[in-house]
């Protein structure tokens, strides 16, 4: 029994595994809120409120198939109904991590499909106060994820993590974010500016499990600086339909298929 | 008489009198260290005013901010370059960081949204994310930035030698303190470009430190010059001081008053210490009856007695008038005009308060010995000056027809002059030429669109209506009609990112640089441009429900005419062009409009209540409308002269000049009083008919006070020709030829026409001696 120390290291093993680095936290958590299923469906409707408290509204379909792995590539359709003007306006993202997205959208006015450059991550997401990285994620590579501490929100433990850029090209200094401890969802996140100053925050409103996913159905974003908002409504929420891997091409940008997008 | 209790009082005991006036200077004094300034200029209006609410509602539909300092690089050798476009972008980055700067809304070169349409993929992102490490990619920016009309005049000049980078500031910033930062951050650039740093918020920190400098150096130089004079006057050290004592207590207890009710420091109010000064000269007509009547007498207190009774009734008016008249800013619109006005009343107050307290309390302490020192020299200077008055007087009084035509005719030109006058406020003019805003903004305005910015908010009757083809073009039309007047420099609005998008769409076609047929095209267009753009790009130029749309309208020039030119010219557009919409103007040139136009107003107003209120006190004071109206005439004259220069030499009529024209009746009406006063008050003392002997030494002995007065009211002013800011060069070159001018006229047009009309004036039996007890004591 001269290796009796090697079984005591043994049993400490799982108690080191048990501690979560800042890395899987995150990792987790991308995988719960970006990537639950193997593809997803919502009717999406987002309210853009200023801060006088006017509205725009954006309602559209949003359709999502994973690739693979959570963290890997993905596909989005985006069927839009509101504003009138833009009905049967359709957009496109293929979603790679480490390089730049492909995005493309339909102009049904003109009845045109055009291939949209993405050489910024951090623009907002069709005018609202969620930028693309907010709603597709942002590289868990490109930033050093730290653990600071474990609190409530609401009633739901959380881990609170810290997110810092590892390169210096990214427009936000850090962010701040509360994973839930039991289904990973992000609950709260801060972005602060490169300034140090608090300008982003974002809050799951509602969180429901649809086919045993736990779901953040309504979600908010918030400009500190501007007061301005936008609350995020996901009706008729559904996961693993099956949605073929044809669609999201730019042939069914022009006329997408009746039964993925209602 | 309340006036002759208190004089009697401060001389039994001086003692008490004095040191009341301490404690209440200390406590004013507490009052100072508090002090703030406004130097905003949309606080020239009340926040109630039309305009002001008008302005904020537009910001707020439109996403604006209120204040924006511009960074303008220039270099001669053009700025498409590695070495500068490396400096353009880390100056952009360093300002990024600066707190209050609302960083997501700056926008130079590596901010600016562009759209662009490369190998079929559209590109809607910044123009320069970082700085070009090879030519080739200078080249490409080039044409980027020369092939976008949004850009050029905007964030590049035509020669590609100037661009600007716009910072925005977060509501409650302070600009004083970016600027600054600024300045620090372009400093560390070393290179062959030369940067401006413009924008209200660094006029404003400008004339901020300006008025500190009024003050703070040039008032206590006038006090020093006027203590100079008094000195030269009187050759009494301890006379001066009492003086300047009095004329330093008044100015401390106003601006304590000021202070203390929490009101800032304006344009106009920062005037007020020097103003108060030459107010305060008017008790040069105590000292100089106390040094006639003291060698007369040889008797200090019975002197003192007898000169604030004989010049009580005359200092008691000129003090109601000067108040009166500053008094009537107070229903002006204008609000730091309204605070000049009341502070400067308060002042006059509380100096005639002292003339009847504080003065003869002091004369009490002077030692006999000197005053005989003083008087005797004013018997001698009594020789020169006295003498050149005299002559003066006779002129109108021997010849009082020649002098009235000579008057005539003069009248007649500065009438002229007066019609040629130009209603004008120019902001940025108010600096000196050579000053660092004056050199920017004029580079500015030469190299790129303008400095001075209009809107022209277009209305509908429903929403959606923005993005309607029809709408649309006609914004395009009104834009193009406005970019053919000259004072335009560039104009802006969402038909110009229509346009854009369309043409990008259609693979950079020239043709398509248009607006497209259908709402569908230009609401999908906005839609796509929105997607990735800033949000402000689109908030800007048309409102949340497309109802609204806002043309921006870059002005070379801050003359308020140039707007309303603008205004005009959308008035005539609309007329052509029929739409269902309305045209209403905003933004800070729009401001300056209503402000001049409220100046205009006003001085007219103030003027014309100026007018009856003078002519009501000089009736009181002389109980006679007769007499009101001979002492009227030297005034009129002398402020027609002098806006007839103005109008001749082309000056604009400012907001600084047009309060003057009401203060200047007030002040300058006080030597008619004097005048009239003191020659019916010799008329009756001798009992004589002899009216042109009467005259002669009215012109002599009080006319020597009014002189005094004149000439240290000048002095005090004087020192305004010098001072940084151009109003306060106008203020004290108007006020320095009013009271040379007025003493002049006073004395030369009031002697002729009390001789042309002495049969009709004084016909009349004298006032009665209870009315005007000096009259009854020896002379």
């Amino acid at each position: 029994m001269k290796r009796w120390w090697i079984w005591i290291v043994a049993g400490l093993l799982p108690l080191q595994a048990l501690a979560l680095s800042g890395e899987e936290a995150m990792k987790k958590s991308q995988a719960a809120f970006l990537y639950p299923g193997k593809d997803f469906k919502a009717r999406v409707v987002m309210k853009l409120i200023n801060k006088d408290g006017q509205e725009r509204l954006r309602e559209l379909t949003m359709l999502r198939k994973n690739a693979g792995e959570p963290g890997g590539d993905q596909k989005y359709f985006m069927y839009f109904f509101q504003p009138a003007d833009v009905k049967d306006m359709t957009f496109m993202i293929h979603k790679y991590p480490a390089r730049d997205d492909d995005r493309w959208l339909f102009v049904p006015a003109i009845n045109m499909v055009k291939r949209i450059a993405a050489q910024d991550k951090r623009s907002s997401f069709v005018g609202s106060d969620f930028t693309y990285e907010d709603v597709s994620g942002r590289d868990i590579e490109d930033d050093n994820h730290i653990i600071e501490r474990e609190e409530k929100v609401g009633n739901r433990d959380c881990y609170v993590v810290k997110s810092t850029p590892k390169g210096t090209d990214a427009d936000f200094g850090h962010k701040v974010t509360w994973v839930d401890k039991a289904n990973f969802l992000p609950l709260k996140e801060e972005q602060y500016d490169k300034r140090g100053n608090r300008y982003k925050l974002f809050t799951a409103d509602e969180v429901t499990d649809i086919k045993a996913f736990p779901t953040a159905i309504k979600r908010t974003m918030k400009n500190l600086q501007t007061g301005h908002r936008t609350e995020v409504a996901y009706i008729k929420t559904d996961y693993d339909l099956g949605i073929e891997d044809s669609l999201f091409s730019e042939r069914y940008l022009r006329q997408p298929p009746r039964k993925w997008i209602d | 008489m309340i006036r002759f209790s208190l004089v009697d009082f401060s001389i039994r005991r001086p003692q008490l009198v004095v040191a009341a006036t301490v404690v209440l200077t200390i406590l004013f004094l507490t009052q100072l260290p508090r002090i703030t300034t406004d130097t905003n200029p949309k606080h020239m209006l009340p926040e109630t005013s039309d305009v002001r609410v008008w302005n904020n509602e537009v910001d707020r539909i439109f996403a604006l901010y209120e204040d924006t300092i511009v960074v303008g690089v220039q270099s001669d050798g053009g700025v498409l370059n590695r070495e500068t476009l490396g400096r353009i972008a880390r100056i952009t980055e360093e300002i990024l960081k600066l707190q209050g700067v609302a960083s997501r809304d700056v926008n130079g070169f590596t901010t600016i949204t562009n759209v662009t349409a490369e190998a079929g993929t559209l590109k809607v992102g910044p123009l320069m994310p970082a700085a070009p490490p090879s030519e080739a990619e200078v080249e490409s920016l080039r044409q980027a930035l020369f092939g976008n009309p949004l850009f050029i005049n905007r964030i590049i000049s035509p020669d590609g030698k100037t661009t600007a980078i716009y910072v925005p500031l977060e509501k409650g910033a302070n600009g004083a303190e970016i600027a600054k930062k600024i300045h620090d951050i372009v400093a560390k650039e070393k290179g062959p470009e030369r940067y401006y740093i413009a924008g209200d918020p660094v006029a404003r920190d400008t004339f901020g430190a300006e008025m500190f400098k009024l003050m703070g150096i040039f008032s206590p130089i006038a006090g020093m010059i006027m203590f100079i004079t008094i000195q030269l006057m009187f050759r009494n050290l301890s006379l001066s001081f009492t003086m300047m004592a009095v004329a330093m207590a008044a100015i401390i207890w106003s601006m304590g008053l000021l202070i203390g009710v929490g009101l800032p420091v304006h344009i106009m109010s920062s005037m007020a210490p020097v103003f108060l000064m030459a107010i305060a000269t008017d008790s040069i007509h105590i000292f100089n009856e106390f040094y006639f009547r003291y060698r007369e007498k040889r008797d200090k207190l019975a002197a003192i007695r007898e000169t604030m009774q004989a010049v009580s009734r005359p200092v008691r008016y000129t003090a109601l008038a000067t108040a009166a008249g500053f008094a009537v800013l107070l229903f002006m619109n204008i609000i730091p005009v309204k605070v000049f006005g009341g502070l400067i009343a308060f002042g006059t107050v509380v100096l005639r308060l002292f003339s009847f307290s504080l003065i003869p309390a002091i004369l009490t302490f002077v030692k006999e010995e000197k005053i005989a020192k003083g008087a005797e020299s004013v018997s001698a200077e009594l020789d020169r000056t006295a003498r050149l008055l005299r002559r003066i007087a006779e002129v109108g009084g021997t010849r009082p027809l020649a002098t009235a035509l000579v008057g005539v005719v003069l009248l007649v030109v500065a009438i002229v002059g007066t019609s040629k006058i130009h209603v004008n406020n120019n902001l940025v003019a108010w600096f000196k030429e050579a000053s660092e805003i004056r050199v920017a903004d004029a580079a500015m305005n030469q190299a790129l669109g303008g400095t001075s910015l209009g809107y022209l908010v277009v209305l509908a009757n429903q929403p959606e209506f923005m993005k309607r083809p029809e709408a649309v073009r006609w914004l395009e039309g009104l834009q193009r009609h406005l970019e053919g007047m000259p004072v335009v420099g560039k104009t802006f609005s969402v038909a110009d990112y229509v346009k854009r998008i369309n043409r990008v769409l259609h693979d950079d076609d020239k043709k398509f640089e248009a607006v497209p047929d259908t709402k569908e095209a230009i609401g999908q267009y906005l839609f796509l441009f929105s997607m990735s753009a800033k949000p402000s790009d689109l908030d800007n130029v048309v409102d949340t429900t497309f109802q609204k749309a806002n043309v921006w309208v870059q002005l070379k020039t801050w003359d308020a005419e140039a707007m309303r030119q603008v205004i005009h010219a959308a008035g005539a557009y609309q007329k052509a062009h029929a739409l269902p919409v309305s045209v209403k103007p905003a933004g800070i040139a729009y401001f300056n409009l209503v402000w001049n136009d409220e100046v205009l107003g006003d001085m007219v107003r103030g003027f014309v209540m100026a007018l009856v209120v003078v002519f009501v006190i000089l009736a009181l004071a002389f109980r006679s409308a007769k007499w009101a109206l001979v002492g009227y005439m030297p005034l009129l004259f002398t402020i027609l002269l002098i806006y007839g220069v103005v109008g001749f030499a082309g000056k604009d009529f400012d907001m600084p000049l047009s309060v003057l024209s009401t203060l200047s009746l007030g002040m300058a009406v006080d030597f008619a009083i004097h005048f009239i006063s003191r020659f019916r008050q010799r008329l009756a003392e001798t009992g004589s008919r002899d009216v042109q002997e009467a005259l002669l030494w009215t012109a002599a002995r009080p006319g020597k006070g009014i002189f005094r007065n004149a000439v240290l009211f000048a002095a005090a002013f004087s020192v305004m020709l010098f001072a940084p800011l151009t109003p306060y060069i106008a203020v004290g070159a108007f006020i320095v030829s009013m009271m040379l001018l007025s003493a002049l006229l006073t004395i030369l047009y009031l002697s002729a026409l009390i001789m042309l009309g002495r049969k009709w004036l004084l016909d009349e039996p004298m006032p009665a001696a209870g009315a005007a007890p000096a009259q009854t004591k020896g002379g």
